[in-house]
């Protein structure tokens, strides 16, 4: 047989221009000290129907690149340098009047919030149109059908219906559904992606991704697709570069990048977040030391210099230009093959930070159970004198048990009784029913009927810092309040107490009298962490402590919470829609769906087979950093439905997979046991659990 | 096979302001021949092509070095291009031989294609031949026979059938009238991973018809 043609597809004899070619891009921000670079000697391209990722910490300048596409740059960020080549044209020195034209015609953007992107005040339909109208001129009638088309594209169910809709009467998925169907109605070669799913549930972001990487093929559109998360960024792109204080740092194919990194930075990201599967007795998470320094006060030789663990005298003079290690893989660093070629051993001093996890006593008396919880909101009646009373109910019918110095991580959708169930238990809501005893005392009042001993002994660390912490206190004030209210040590010394909680989370004496505006993210979580510590609790409610956080401050403060509970013994509940977190955090994990546990169990026995239909779901939904997982394609359809009617029989059989049939309507699933501590509520038999597939393979 | 799916989409696009001189470096530096015009919204405007850029030398008003510099300097698109009431345009849903049979009838190799006005994509005389090599298997190795068969109902049929009765499949498959004898009818068939003789010994048993050409590649 004759030797092999050579393959050539119909995209070879296309056009070679890049879509989108950025060339030593420098981006300054006037301010009154002076120019800021914000954003520097940042060079790549994107092909057709290519998607390129750009990642890093928040402030790194990603989101700054993407502004200066699109001229969005506001009254003092300009363009000081480079070239923004646009389908060969250059955006950058061009007319404002014929900028508008390009972007608008051939350019769209989709940012983080969609409820932010959505004007409130308008119908959908009337938004939508509203572009074709104004852009191409078209007659309102057709303007809306194309829209509805559209609509059914990103496979919005009804879409006719929700044309009629208001913003805040679609869920937060659908939202950025409609706000992606709008950014493609004029068909842009360019679809910029800022955070898109950043704001969504694990299921509806699995959904999302899904659908960009389908109007990617179909539309032929080159996608710019910025996010913090490595995992969501491995899911879509195919290329992609990684950004560090303003400049690009590592560029490259999406498995190059992540299975053999050249850069001390990327590498130090990877270290950051728990892979599937790990756990805190065989692993650790290496967080990155300090933090990124401030573009107006950039080192003088290599950016990442400060916190590398490879630095050297020449890293310190020079700035180090991005070089091609291989071919297509670039990495702006002097040592890279050699940072490559050797092995990481983290540093000493980071080492003995690491706590051992404590090992809790599994037989002891549990210091929380509860049963039957029941957390109802009375919900207006529809008719206006009598009717029925409704209930909200938002935490129906919950049993667990907690055991001393153990950390239970409780997961699930927004809107599935997470918080609401943290809430009862701390006293800041009123439960409906059921039985809360905590160490051996009844919790079922409310905060301000409880002795403030048991107050004392139950505290929590809340998601949103900025709001938790009072803007005009200072750090030192408010960590020593609960000392003060609980006598827990003597007045005068309150102060020394202080200090020493800062120093147990690593921030020293010099925060006691900052206020929290004058802290980082990580830094005012810490403090939060620290105040809820302060009365030695037997019991921290964490409800998304890391949420919010960059990657390696996540793995500091995990790392931190992981030391405390070591040192002083303390049990905890954690909340997080991150399940390799969660993995990796807890002992056990409790899977919640519409107010109710789907599943409990220890935390391995979670990630295996059996699993719940749901928490099959969940996990085949996890975006994981690693190219080399396979991960089995599970998609939930609809939304959550709504507590105040749910379902008959089995709550999740609206939206299950795995539905068996009329007995899932009729019959509330049973509680099955798959060993004596792992549980599952459904009605398939345990042997058909028990064949289920693994969802996550890990690779070679 | 519809023009949508072999299109380019989202092709390099002019403004009617930019220079003529600008044009032709544009054109130049991204290697296209065709140069769609377009207004507010995408709407198509006209057509810059290599023969548009060619300004007659009768339109100069002088020889003068000074003079050409001045005009070229002014000249923009706008000026040059073929206006899009002139221009042929297709629609996504047409099929590819439509598309080809209007560049041959209009001697053109390039058709802006439009939705209501607003350019979607371009198909170019290439997107078309690259199909055609696509569709007669020329993009994979394979044995390739050309079957002269008489040219009437069934004996497609009975080439097929003698492919399939060994279990082989076909990648690619056309065919046409002899140009000189409307009588026959030549079917070029592609078939992989199978030895060049066996397809020979196979296809020459088959009745009425005849193999003229086999060749691997």
């Amino acid at each position: 047989m004759s030797a092999q043609l050579e393959w050539i597809t119909e995209a070879d004899h296309r056009i070679k221009t890049p879509v989108l070619q950025v060339e030593d891009l420098a981006i300054s921000y006037e301010t009154r000290k002076g120019d800021v670079p914000a954003v520097r000697d940042v060079s790549f391209d994107i092909m057709r129907g290519e998607a390129h990722g750009i990642v890093g910490e928040s402030g790194c300048g990603k989101s700054t690149v993407a502004f200066g596409i699109v001229n969005f740059l506001g009254r003092n960020g300009r363009i000081v340098d480079g070239h923004i080549l646009f389908q060969g044209q250059d955006l950058v020195g061009q007319a404002p009047e014929e900028l508008r034209r390009i972007r608008g015609d051939r350019i769209a953007m989709v940012y983080q919030d969609p409820m932010q992107a959505l004007n409130p005040s308008m119908r959908l339909g009337d938004q939508m149109s509203e572009v074709l109208i104004v852009h191409r001129d078209m007659e309102k009638a057709a303007a809306e059908e194309k829209c509805v088309d559209m609509l059914k594209r990103v496979y919005m169910a009804d879409p006719a219906n929700v044309m009629r809709r208001y913003p805040h009467q679609i869920s937060g998925g659908q939202q950025q559904r409609v706000v992606i169907a709008m950014a493609l109605l004029n068909d842009p070669a360019l679809l910029i992606m800022d955070e898109p799913t950043t704001a969504l549930d694990v299921t509806v972001e699995a959904a999302v991704l899904d659908l960009i990487a389908e109007l990617q093929r179909v539309f032929d559109t080159a996608i710019m697709y910025i996010s913090h998360n490595l995992g969501v960024v491995a899911r879509v792109s195919t290329k992609v570069g990684v950004m560090y204080a303003g400049e690009i740092v590592e560029r490259a194919t999406v498995r190059e990048v992540y299975l053999h990194p050249f850069h001390p930075y990327t590498q130090g990201l990877m270290r950051c977040v728990p892979r599937l599967g790990m756990d805190k007795r065989s692993s650790f998470l290496y967080p990155i030391p300090g933090r990124v320094p401030s573009p107006a006060n950039l080192p003088p030789g290599c950016i990442f210099e400060p916190r590398c663990d490879y630095a050297r005298e020449r890293c310190r003079l020079k700035k180090p230009e991005l070089r091609q290690m291989e071919p297509g893989h670039l990495a702006r660093c002097h040592f890279a093959e050699e940072v490559a070629q050797m092995g990481w051993e983290p540093p000493e001093e980071m080492l003995a930070d690491l706590a051992t996890p404590l090992e809790y006593d599994r037989e002891a008396e549990p210091i929380l159970s509860i049963s039957h919880a029941k957390t109802y909101y009375e919900a207006p009646s529809k008719q206006l004198i009598g009717g029925e009373k409704l209930y909200v109910k938002a935490v129906d019918d919950v049993s667990i048990t907690v055991q001393k110095g153990e950390t239970l991580g409780v997961v699930g959708e927004s809107g599935c009784g997470k918080s609401t169930l943290v809430k009862t238990i701390i006293g800041m809501e009123r439960p409906s029913g059921g039985e809360f005893e905590f160490m051996g005392v009844d919790v079922s009042t409310p905060v301000s009927q409880r002795d403030l001993s048991i107050i004392q002994e139950l505290q929590m660390v809340f998601q949103n810092t900025d709001s938790t912490l009072n803007p005009s206190f200072t750090v030192g004030a408010q960590i020593g309040r609960p000392l003060r209210r609980f006598n827990a040590v003597p007045k005068e010394q309150i102060r020394g107490e202080v200090v020493r909680l800062l120093g147990m989370m690593k921030l020293g004496e010099r925060y006691y009298d900052r206020l929290p505006r004058q802290l980082s993210g990580g830094e005012k979580q810490r403090v939060g962490i620290a105040r809820a510590i302060a009365a030695r609790p037997e019991l921290v409610l964490c409800d998304e402590p890391v949420s919010s956080l960059d990657v390696s401050v996540q793995a500091a403060v995990l790392n931190l919470l992981m030391e405390i509970q070591a040192e002083l013994g303390t049990t905890l509940i954690f909340i997080a829609h991150d399940l390799s977190v969660v993995r990796f955090f807890c002992d056990h994990i409790a899977v919640m769906y519409l107010g109710q546990i789907v599943e409990f169990g220890p935390s391995e026995a979670i990630y295996a087979p059996p699993y719940h239909p749901y928490t099959e779901a969940l996990l085949s939904a996890v975006p994981i950093p690693d190219p080399s997982v396979e991960q089995k394609h599970i998609r939930l359809s609809g939304n959550v439905p709504s507590a105040l009617n749910p379902p008959s029989g089995c709550r999740f059989r609206t939206r299950c997979p795995r539905l068996l049939g009329e007995i899932c309507e009729t019959e509330a699933p049973p509680c099955q046991h798959a060993s004596d501590e792992h549980r599952i509520h459904c009605h398939i038999p345990m042997e058909e659990l028990r064949k289920m597939e693994v969802v996550i393979t890990v690779g070679d | 096979m519809l023009v949508k799916d072999y299109m380019t989409r989202h092709p390099l696009m002019a403004q009617p302001t930019m220079s003529i001189v600008e044009a032709q470096r544009f054109m130049g530096e991204n290697d296209i021949r065709h140069l769609p015009v377009v207004g507010d919204g995408k709407q198509l405007l006209g057509l810059v092509t290599r023969q548009s850029l060619l300004v007659e030398p009768g339109k100069l008003g002088s020889l003068n070095i000074w003079e050409i510099t001045g005009y070229l300097t002014e000249l923009t698109v706008k000026d040059v291009m073929v206006k899009a009431k002139e221009v042929i345009t297709i629609e996504q849903d047409t099929t590819i031989e439509e598309t080809a049979r209007t560049m041959v009838q209009r001697k053109i190799g390039c058709l802006p294609v439009v939705d209501d006005g607003v350019v979607v994509g371009i198909i170019t005389e290439t997107d078309l031949l690259a199909k055609f090599m696509e569709v007669m298997g020329g993009n994979v190795s394979g044995v390739r026979v050309t079957m002269r068969t008489p040219n009437k109902v069934g004996e497609l049929a009975k080439l097929v059938n003698a492919i399939a009765a060994q279990g082989w499949g076909i990648w690619a498959l056309g065919g046409a009238l002899l140009p000189k004898d409307r009588t026959k009818y030549d079917v070029v068939v592609k078939l992989r991973h199978v030895p060049k003789d066996e397809v020979v010994a196979a296809l020459s048993k088959v009745e009425g018809q005849e193999v003229v050409d086999v060749r691997e590649m």
